[in-house]
C-alpha cells in the first residue's frame, strides 16, 4: 500500500488524489489492526468449531493396543480399588462396573471403602500387602505423595500400585508408581474454552470456579488459558475463583454472586468440575443473570445433565464411567502381564448439550449417551469375541 | 451470665455503645465497600442477593442460640439441615411424592432427630457435645445412605418458585423466613415466661430446678425445637439451590456457631439473642461479599470470619471489664 502511494506521479493536478489515498492509506492503517484482529477472531472461532465438532460424535473405540489373552492374564488375581472417597458417586460407579469386568476375565476386583481420609488409604494399601492382592488401584484423587511408605512397602512384597484418572499425560508419574493410566485434563481445559469461543461468538467474558488444591486443575487451568490467549483475543478471564473442595458448599455462591454483581459484562461461568455446578446455578438465578451467563463444565455427572436438559447449563463434557473401568482394567492387565501400558487412558470425552441430553436418561444416569461400541471392542482384544 | 442486659460496672453509655457495636460495625463495613465499590456493592441488588443468599445461615445459626440459651450445644444441626434437604430430593425428586409429604417428613425428621437427642442429653444425662456429634454422624452416614451420596436437582418449581423467585421488596421470600424466625425467637426469648425459663436452665440448672422449672421439659423442648428450625433451614436451603446434596449443609455448622457466639456480644449483650445473630451473620456476609468483589482470595474470607469473632467478643470482654463470661 505504501509502495503505491509512493509510486504516484508527483504532479500538482495528481495532488488532490494523492491527498485522498493518502488519507486512504491512513485510514486503512488504522482499521488494519482491527482487520487483523477481526481474522484472528473469526479463525479462532473457526477453530473452537472444529474442536467442538470433534467430540459431539458418539465416540468410536480405538484400540489401545494389540490384542492380548486377557483372561491367562488375570487369572487367579486380585486388584483392590480404592476411590478418593467411597462417597463419591463418580468413583464409586467406576468400581462397580471394574468388578463386573473383572468377573469376565477372572479377576478378582474388590473395592476398599474410605471416607476420603489418607490415613485409610494407607490402611487400604497395608491392607491388600497382608492379603497378597496382585494390584492396588489408586483412582482419581488418591495421590501416591501421600502413600510414599506404604507404596515403597507394596512395592517389597510384590504388590504392584497404579493410578488411573489422576494425572495428565504432561505431569510426570511418582517413581513408584508401577503404571498411570492419565486423562487429558489439559485437553479438557482447551475443550471448555473452546465450548465458550464457540457460543460467546468470540467474546467470552469469564469467571472460572476453581479447586487449586486438586492435582488436575493445574493441568486443566492452563489447557483453559492457553486456547483462550492462542484463539480468542477478545475473550478474558475475568476472575478466577478458588474455591477448597470442603468449602464449596459456603463459599461458591457468594463469591460468584460477588463477582457477577461487580463485573456486569461476565456472561461465562466455568466450573471446571461439574458439581460445583449447584452453587453456580443459584448463584446465576439470584443476581437476575439467567439466560445473560452461560455455564460450560466438565464430569458429566447425572444431576449437572438435568440442569442441562433445564437449560440452566450450556454444556458438560461426559465421560463414561464403564468405558473407565474397562480401559482401566485393560491398562493393569498389560502392566501386570509385561505388556505395553497405553500412554493414557483412552476414554473420549463427549459433549452433551440441549441437542443430545436427553440421550443420557430423562432423569440423566451414569453411562447413559455414549453409545456401547467400545463392549466390542474390549472383548474382540480381550479373546473373549471375534 | 447477668439475666439483665445491662453490664456491670459499666456506664449507661458504654453498655449502650457494647449493645450496638456490633450494628455499627456492620454499618462500617458497609460503609467502606460502599465507598470503594459505589456502583456494585452499595446496590440494592447486591443487598437482596445477600439476603435471601444467606438466609439458611441465618436459620441455623438461631436454631442453634435455643439449646445455647439453655446450655447445650447442637452439633447435629449441620447434618440435619442436609437430612431435610435430601429428604425433599429424595421424596419429591426421586420418587415422585407431592411437595407437601416431602416438607411434612422433612419436618418429622427435625422432631426425630431433636427427640433422640434430648433422650440421650436428658434422660441418660450424656454431655450435649458428645450426643450431638454422635447423631451427627449417624444423620450424615444415613444421608449419605439414603442419597445414594448423590445430589439430586430438579426439586418441585413451585416450591423453589416460593423460596426463591418470588420476591417482597427486591428480596427473595427465603430472607422473610429468617426474618420470621427471629421474630418468634426474640418473642418467646423477652416477653413469654418460657423465655426467662429458658435463660434461667442455662445459668445454672439446680437453682433452676429448685425454683421449681422443669429443667428437663425445658432442655429437651430446646433440643427439638433447635432440630426443627435447622430441618426449615435445609428446606429453604433446598429451595435457594433448586437441588439438594448429602454433604454441603454440614459446613455451615462453625460458621453458624461462630455467628451466634458473635451475636451474643451484640443487642443483648452476654446472652445468646436472635436479633444479635441475625445481624452477625449478615455483617459477616457484608464484609466476605465486599472482599469477594475486590476479588481477593477466599482464604482472606475465612480469616475475616475467625478474626471479627475473636476481636468483637474481646471487644465486648474488655467493655465488662474482663468479667468471667459464662458463653460456652
Amino acid at each position: 500500500m505504501n509502495a503505491s502511494i509512493q509510486d504516484l506521479p508527483r504532479s500538482r493536478p495528481a495532488r488532490a488524489p494523492r491527498r485522498g489515498l493518502a488519507l486512504l492509506a491512513g485510514v486503512l492503517a488504522l482499521l488494519a489492526p482491527g482487520a487483523a484482529s477481526a481474522d484472528a477472531a473469526a479463525d479462532g472461532i473457526a477453530h473452537a468449531a472444529r474442536q467442538i465438532e470433534k467430540h459431539r460424535a458418539k465416540p468410536v473405540f480405538v484400540a489401545p493396543g494389540a490384542p492380548f489373552d486377557a483372561q491367562k492374564c488375570a487369572a487367579g488375581r486380585k486388584m483392590l480399588s480404592v476411590p478418593n472417597s467411597s462417597a463419591n458417586p463418580f468413583l464409586k460407579g467406576i468400581i462397580k462396573r471394574e468388578v463386573e469386568v473383572g468377573k469376565q476375565l477372572g479377576l478378582t476386583v474388590q473395592e476398599w471403602q474410605n471416607q476420603g481420609q489418607p490415613s485409610q488409604w494407607a490402611q487400604g494399601v497395608e491392607f491388600a500387602v497382608r492379603n497378597k492382592f496382585d494390584i492396588v488401584n489408586l483412582i482419581s484423587g488418591v495421590d501416591p505423595k501421600t502413600l510414599e511408605p506404604q507404596i515403597r512397602a507394596a512395592r517389597a512384597a510384590g504388590v504392584k500400585t497404579m493410578t488411573s484418572h489422576f494425572y495428565d499425560p504432561s505431569q510426570p508419574q511418582n517413581p513408584l508408581v508401577a503404571a498411570s493410566l492419565p486423562v487429558g485434563f489439559n485437553a479438557i481445559g482447551k475443550l471448555l474454552a473452546d465450548w465458550a469461543i464457540l457460543r460467546s461468538n468470540g467474546n467470552a467474558q469469564i469467571v472460572v470456579i476453581k479447586s487449586s488444591e486438586v492435582p488436575p486443575t493445574e493441568p486443566l487451568m492452563r489447557g483453559l488459558r492457553d486456547e483462550l490467549a492462542a484463539h480468542c483475543p477478545k475473550c478474558r478471564i475475568v476472575n478466577e475463583v478458588n474455591v477448597g473442595v470442603t468449602e464449596w458448599a459456603t463459599k461458591i455462591q457468594s463469591s460468584l454472586q460477588s463477582a457477577l454483581l461487580a463485573n456486569p459484562g461476565v456472561n461465562w461461568v466455568i466450573p471446571i468440575y461439574d458439581s460445583m455446578s449447584q452453587f453456580v446455578v443459584p448463584a446465576i438465578q439470584i443476581t437476575g443473570r439467567k439466560g445473560k451467563v452461560k455455564v460450560a463444565t466438565f464430569n458429566g455427572t447425572p444431576f449437572v445433565l438435568d440442569y442441562v436438559r433445564n437449560g440452566d447449563v450450556d454444556m458438560n463434557i461426559g465421560e463414561s464411567l464403564d468405558w473407565i473401568a474397562h480401559a482401566t482394567i485393560d491398562g493393569y492387565l498389560r502392566a501386570l502381564c509385561g505388556l505395553p501400558v497405553p500412554k493414557d487412558i483412552g476414554v473420549p470425552f463427549y459433549l452433551f448439550d440441549a441437542g443430545n441430553v436427553k440421550d443420557a436418561g430423562v432423569p440423566a444416569k451414569f453411562d447413559q449417551g455414549y453409545g456401547s461400541d467400545y463392549v466390542a471392542g474390549f472383548r474382540r482384544l480381550w479373546g473373549l469375541a471375534k | 451470665m447477668s439475666g439483665a442486659p445491662v453490664v456491670r460496672g459499666s456506664s449507661p453509655v458504654a453498655a449502650l455503645v457494647e449493645r450496638f457495636a456490633l450494628v455499627g460495625a456492620w454499618l462500617a463495613v458497609i460503609a467502606g465497600f460502599g465507598i470503594a465499590l459505589p456502583g456494585s456493592f452499595l446496590t440494592w441488588q447486591n443487598f437482596a442477593v445477600m439476603f435471601a443468599s444467606q438466609a439458611p445461615a441465618a436459620l441455623l445459626a438461631l436454631a442453634l442460640i435455643v439449646p445455647l440459651t439453655c446450655g447445650d450445644y447442637d452439633l447435629s444441626g449441620g447434618a440435619t439441615v442436609t437430612l431435610a434437604a435430601v429428604i425433599l430430593g429424595v421424596l419429591n425428586v426421586n420418587h415422585q411424592e407431592p411437595i407437601g409429604l416431602a416438607l411434612a417428613l422433612a419436618l418429622a425428621a427435625g422432631v426425630l432427630v431433636g427427640t433422640v437427642n434430648a433422650f440421650f442429653i436428658v434422660y441418660v444425662r450424656i454431655p450435649s457435645l458428645v450426643v450431638t456429634l454422635g447423631t451427627a454422624s449417624l444423620v450424615t452416614g444415613f444421608v449419605q445412605w439414603f442419597s445414594d451420596s448423590s445430589t439430586i436437582s430438579g426439586l418441585d418449581a413451585t416450591f423453589v418458585d416460593w423460596i426463591i423467585t418470588k420476591q417482597l421488596f427486591g428480596i427473595s421470600y427465603a430472607f422473610y423466613v429468617a426474618v420470621l424466625v427471629a421474630l418468634l425467637l426474640w418473642y418467646v426469648f423477652e416477653y413469654t415466661p418460657l423465655g426467662r425459663r429458658m435463660l434461667f436452665v442455662g445459668k445454672g440448672r439446680e437453682v433452676a430446678r429448685l425454683n421449681g422449672i422443669r429443667v428437663d421439659h425445658v432442655r429437651a423442648g430446646a433440643l427439638v425445637a433447635s432440630s426443627v428450625l435447622a430441618t426449615l433451614a435445609g428446606i429453604v436451603y433446598a429451595g435457594v439451590l433448586g437441588s439438594a446434596d448429602p454433604f454441603s449443609g454440614l459446613n455451615f455448622l462453625l460458621p453458624a456457631f461462630a455467628a451466634a457466639f458473635l451475636g451474643a456480644t451484640s443487642i443483648k449483650p452476654g446472652r445468646f439473642n436472635a436479633w444479635g445473630t441475625f445481624i452477625a451473620v449478615y455483617f459477616l456476609a457484608s464484609g466476605i461479599t465486599g472482599l469477594s468483589m475486590f476479588g481477593i482470595p477466599l482464604w482472606v474470607t475465612s480469616a475475616f470470619n475467625g478474626a471479627a469473632l475473636i476481636v468483637a467478643v474481646t471487644l465486648s470482654q474488655f467493655a465488662r471489664g474482663r468479667v468471667e463470661s459464662d458463653l460456652g
